[in-house]
C-alpha cells in the first residue's frame, strides 16, 4: 500500500477522497478495512494509468468492467473560488503537513464558532454532524495545509485549525446523553463567528 | 461454480484476499513494487509497532507527575525527546482521564489513529457502528463495551477530523504505586488508550 502511494496519492487528502468515492459495496461489504485498501489500490492505480482499466479482471477471468475502480465516482469538479484564498507559507524542511502562518488565527480560545457547510460530493474534513450547530474554541492546534484543496489538487491554502467543542444536547436534542462534549477539529475556514453568521 | 471439479473455476475473483495477492503478483511484475520492501514492512508492523509504545509513556506519566505534566502540555515535545516517530504523527495530543472525566477518541470521517504509538487499529475502531454511535451516545457504547460510567462522570468524545492524534491517559489503578515501569505497562491496554476501557488492575 505505502509503496503504491509512493506512485499514486501523494498529496494529502487524496487517498482519503479516492476512498470516499468507492461504490458503497466496496467501502462497507468489500472484507472490511483492508478489503477497502485493495479497492482503493485498484482505483488509484487505473486513475494514474499504471493498470490499464479492467486489468485485473482479464487476469483473473472476471468479466471486464467488474472491479472496484469501475463503480467509483470521478473526482468531482471542484470550483477553487469556493475556497479561501491561496497564501504563502514557508515550506518546511521536513514532510509535513504543518505551516506557520503569518496570520494569526480569527478565533481565540472561548469563541462561540459555527461551521456552515453544504452537501458537498468532493472532499472535505467537515463532518457534517456538527454544521449548522454553534460550538465553543477550546483548543488552537497548529496550522495545516486544507485536505479540501489539496486532494484536488488547487494547493495548500493553509488554515488554522481549531478544536471545536459541542455540547451533545446541541447537537443531539432530547435524544441527546447527559453530560457529553463533543470535540471536533475544524479548519479555520469552516467557521464563522456565531452571530455574524447566515 | 457448482460442480466442484474445475478448482481453478472456484476462485471468487471478486474476493479482496484473491484480489490483493493478484494486484500484487502484477505491481511486482510492473517494477512498481519490492517483495523484499513489502515482506519488512511486514515484519515491522508485526515486531516493532504496537500499543507498548504508548503504553510506556502512560505509565512514565503514572510515575512521574513531571513527565505527566509534559506530556499533557506538549506531546510533540515529549515525543521527539524519546525519539518515538512514525506515521500519523503530525501532531499528538493526550487527554488524561481523572475523577469526573472520562476521555474517548474516534474519527468518524475514516479511521484515524495515532499508529506509531498504539500500533494497528482494532476492527472494531474502524467499523461505521463505532464511528457513528459513539459520538450520538457514547455512554451507551461504552457501557456495551464493558465500561460503565457513572452519570457525574462527563464525557469528552474526541473526533480525530483534522491531523492530530489523540491517546487517553487512563487512571493509573489503585494500588499499583509500588510496581515498576515494564509491570505498570503491561497494565495500559490498548483499548484503555483509545478510552473504551480502564487500565487493567494487575
Amino acid at each position: 500500500m505505502f509503496q503504491v502511494l509512493r506512485h499514486t496519492a501523494k498529496r494529502p487528502g487524496e487517498m482519503r477522497y479516492a476512498l470516499e468515492r468507492l461504490a458503497p459495496d466496496d467501502y462497507f461489504d468489500h472484507g472490511g478495512y483492508y478489503g477497502r485498501w485493495e479497492a482503493v489500490m485498484e482505483l488509484l492505480l487505473e486513475e494514474y494509468g499504471l493498470l490499464a482499466p479492467g486489468e485485473l479482471d482479464v487476469l483473473l477471468g472476471a468479466a471486464d468492467g467488474t472491479g472496484p475502480a469501475h463503480r467509483a465516482s470521478p473526482i468531482a469538479p471542484k470550483d477553487p473560488q469556493k475556497l479561501p484564498p491561496d497564501r504563502t507559507a514557508p515550506s518546511p524542511n521536513s514532510r509535513t503537513v504543518r505551516r506557520e502562518l503569518a496570520e494569526p488565527p480569527l478565533f481565540g480560545v472561548g469563541d462561540r464558532v459555527v461551521a456552515l457547510g453544504v452537501n458537498q460530493t468532493d472532499h472535505t474534513r467537515l463532518p457534517e454532524y456538527v454544521t449548522g450547530v454553534p460550538g465553543t474554541v477550546i483548543k488552537i492546534h497548529p496550522a495545516e495545509v486544507l485536505p479540501d484543496s489539496t486532494a484536488h489538487d488547487l494547493g495548500e491554502r493553509a488554515q488554522h485549525v481549531f478544536c471545536v467543542g459541542y455540547h451533545a444536547e446541541d447537537l443531539w436534542g432530547n435524544e441527546a446523553e447527559a453530560g457529553v462534549v463533543i470535540n471536533v477539529d475544524l479548519y479555520e475556514n469552516y467557521l464563522t463567528a456565531v452571530g455574524e453568521a447566515v | 461454480m457448482s460442480s466442484g471439479t474445475d478448482h481453478h473455476q472456484q476462485i471468487d475473483s471478486r474476493s479482496p484476499e484473491v484480489r490483493t495477492e493478484a494486484l500484487e503478483d502484477l505491481l511486482v511484475e510492473k517494477g512498481i513494487v519490492d517483495r523484499s520492501r513489502v515482506d519488512a514492512l511486514i515484519d515491522r508492523f508485526e515486531n516493532d509497532l504496537g500499543p507498548m509504545v504508548g503504553a510506556r509513556l502512560v505509565a512514565k506519566a503514572w510515575i512521574s507527575s513531571e513527565f505527566r505534566e509534559r506530556l499533557l502540555a506538549d506531546a510533540d515535545e515529549v515525543l521527539a525527546t524519546e525519539d518515538i516517530q512514525g506515521a500519523e504523527m503530525e501532531h499528538i495530543e493526550v487527554k488524561a482521564n481523572e475523577p469526573g472525566v472520562h476521555n474517548v477518541v474516534v474519527c468518524t470521517l475514516c479511521s484515524c489513529y495515532p499508529w506509531a504509538l498504539l500500533g494497528l487499529p482494532p476492527n472494531w475502531y474502524k467499523s461505521p457502528e463505532y464511528r457513528a454511535r459513539v459520538v450520538r451516545e457514547p455512554r451507551k457504547v461504552l457501557s456495551e463495551m464493558g465500561l460503565s460510567l457513572d452519570a457525574e462522570t462527563e464525557v469528552r468524545v474526541w473526533d480525530s477530523s483534522s491531523e492530530t492524534r489523540f491517546l487517553v491517559l487512563p487512571e493509573q489503578p489503585e494500588g499499583t504505586g509500588h510496581l515498576g515501569l515494564e509491570e505498570l505497562a503491561h497494565l495500559v491496554t490498548r483499548d484503555s488508550m483509545i478510552g473504551v476501557t480502564k487500565a487493567q488492575a494487575p
